[in-house]
């Protein structure tokens, strides 16, 4: 009994321990994709500026607050617009951007598919 | 009928990139401080810098035709320069001026104001800048122009010299 109850403490310690882990990767994560508008090319989670330290704050108190990631950034693009974003949202102006790789890919695809087809059968 | 077939695949390649690098050239990838002008002032609530009990919220319900928000700070040397422009839009235009006293000092605060003057209305204070975020400011010093409705109608980030004072003066007509 005594053990089943040590090993419970040391799984409930360590499932509280990837819980801190887990909500710290999302903090960072989440400056790792907003710039610091008063530095030079430097994203939030880099720059100690009075700037990036201020957003960071009201960032931590929203994550405290269960906003969701999506939350915070309308929040950040409302105030500073997509360019305070490291990773431009899907939109209308920005669809072209998101989807033309992937275009590109599917007809490398499909150039790569005739190319093979038309092999074989001049093998066969 | 083959090799016709892949010219136009290399041809619709070719104008697809010119396309795409085309409006990349042209889009605008540099920060806009202008993205608030036009949308309501989000709602702050602020505490007084002479009087920490009371409290007045933003956008402000007093009937004024148009009002200003200045964010500034004792330690910010060109909130020392723009100054002597806020005393004049308030002593020879009437308006009002909210301040944002920005990660300061008080006892510092009030003797910037004893010395340079006080233009301002009411003196809030944003002890960690989270009410400058909020009202999308970048730091000190910052200006913006409220309408009645409590819409932004003007914002200036950094001083104001004798060019946006004009600006002012034109947008509060």
């Amino acid at each position: 009994m005594k053990n089943f109850l040590f090993l419970l403490i040391v799984f409930l310690l360590n499932q509280q321990n990837s819980f801190a882990l887990f909500s710290q990767d999302r903090e960072i994560k989440i400056y790792k994709n907003i710039r610091c508008l008063a530095c030079q090319g430097q994203s939030l989670n880099d720059s100690n500026s009075d700037f990036a330290n201020d957003l960071k704050k009201v960032i931590k108190e929203k994550l405290n607050n269960n906003e969701t990631d999506q939350e915070i950034y309308t929040y950040l693009t409302a105030r500073y617009g997509d360019w305070i974003l490291f990773d431009p949202p899907v939109k209308k102006s920005t669809l072209l951007l998101w989807f033309f790789p992937v275009f590109i890919l599917v007809i490398g695809i499909f150039i790569l598919y005739k190319r093979t087809v038309f092999e074989k059968s001049k093998l066969s | 009928m083959n090799s016709k077939i892949k010219f136009a695949g290399i041809f619709f390649l070719f104008i697809s990139f010119f396309i795409v690098f085309y409006y990349a050239l042209k889009s605008d990838t540099k920060n806009n401080t202008q993205i608030m002008v036009g949308t309501r002032l989000p709602n702050i609530q602020l505490s007084s810098l002479f009087n920490p009990i009371q409290k007045i919220s933003l956008p402000s319900s007093e009937k004024e035709n148009f009002y200003l928000i200045n964010i500034w700070s004792s330690w910010c040397v060109p909130c020392r320069d723009e100054h002597p422009f806020l005393v004049k839009l308030k002593n020879e235009h009437q308006i009002k001026i909210f301040g944002i006293n920005y990660k300061d000092k008080t006892s510092n605060a009030l003797d910037f104001l004893t010395k340079l003057g006080n233009p301002f209305y009411y003196v809030g204070v944003d002890s960690d800048g989270s009410k400058s975020i909020e009202i999308g400011g970048y730091g000190v010093p910052e200006t913006y122009v409220i309408n009645a409705e409590g819409i932004i109608v003007f914002k200036h980030v950094g001083p104001i010299n004798s060019t946006t004072f004009e600006k002012i003066v034109a947008t509060i007509k």
